[in-house]
């Protein structure tokens, strides 16, 4: 993990709603279009790759979003020790995976942040500034999505219901941050 | 503004997707042989009917595929949405 100062690292606050960051964890992102590359990595992880659209799967230690028909994003549970740089699941995926040529493992922990945000008036805030349509989104925990926020690229990923994690570029972080703090502020 | 059905992640608004010009523009086979002319007009000249157009479109900030719609550019009506590749359902 790189070491660099979050703008993010504080719990706010605000009327039925609590962001934060979802501190330091491993995020993989993987492509690959052969049949072999989804039974491979499902094997290896024991988790189910998800093939349907803005669908995710879960285990323990992992969550899968689907991002693409032939792109994943990978992320753990459990959170690194910062000034650490070793990653036993990439090399684990990179030896299996990239090494024999089924598919691409990057490490993409740097390059993004999470958000997590939780509580009543969540997707009042997204829809403050987000052109998604969340009534269906909502209610299938597991869902996940691909949209704008604040004109900013972000991937959504309903947790629970009313709990999300939020993958922002960490280049955009301290900007969306202060814009979702001051949009929070009016709810 | 109007909402395209991305035909990997369902509905999406518009302010998503980026427009990618006309669709099935076949490049020629020996660019070489052919004359300035002919080149230009397969580089640069694009039809801007009024009416049915076939299109490109990029799902930008979602999936980022590149797929074709069927749009009518006097009302943003889309007739038809396909991937890249196949052809187009009507004429």
């Amino acid at each position: 993990m790189l070491n660099y100062k979050s703008s993010i690292n504080e719990t706010k606050k605000y009327s039925e709603i609590n962001m934060s960051e979802f501190e330091p964890v491993v995020k993989i992102n993987l492509r690959g279009k052969k049949r072999d590359f989804i039974t491979k990595i499902g094997k290896s992880l024991s988790i189910i790759i998800p093939t349907e659209p803005n669908t995710s799967s879960s285990n323990e230690n992992l969550n899968i979003l689907w991002l693409s028909p032939d792109e994943w994003m990978l992320y753990t549970n459990e959170k690194v020790h910062k000034l650490e740089n070793n990653y036993n699941l990439e090399e684990k995926l990179f030896s299996e995976i990239s090494k024999v040529n089924l598919g691409s493992v990057t490490n993409v922990s740097d390059h993004w942040s999470i958000i997590n945000i939780r509580g009543k008036n969540t997707y009042e805030l997204l829809s403050s500034g987000c052109p998604f349509n969340f009534n269906k989104f909502k209610n299938t925990k597991g869902a996940v999505t691909q949209t704008i926020l604040n004109h900013v690229d972000v991937i959504i990923h309903n947790k629970d219901i009313n709990e999300i994690n939020l993958f922002v570029r960490r280049s955009f972080s301290k900007h969306l941050w202060s814009w979702m703090n001051d949009s929070a502020r009016f709810l | 503004m109007f909402l395209i059905n991305c035909p990997y992640c369902g509905e999406r608004d518009q302010s998503e997707f980026s427009a990618g010009g006309e669709a099935h523009i076949v490049r020629p086979k020996q660019p070489t042989e052919l004359s300035d002319d002919q080149w230009a007009e397969f580089l640069f000249m694009r039809k801007n009917i009024k009416g049915i157009q076939f299109e490109r479109w990029n799902h930008a900030h979602g999936c980022r595929k590149w797929f074709n719609i069927v749009r009518d550019t006097r009302n943003d009506k889309i007739h038809a949405v396909y991937k890249m590749g196949e052809k187009p359902p009507i004429k």
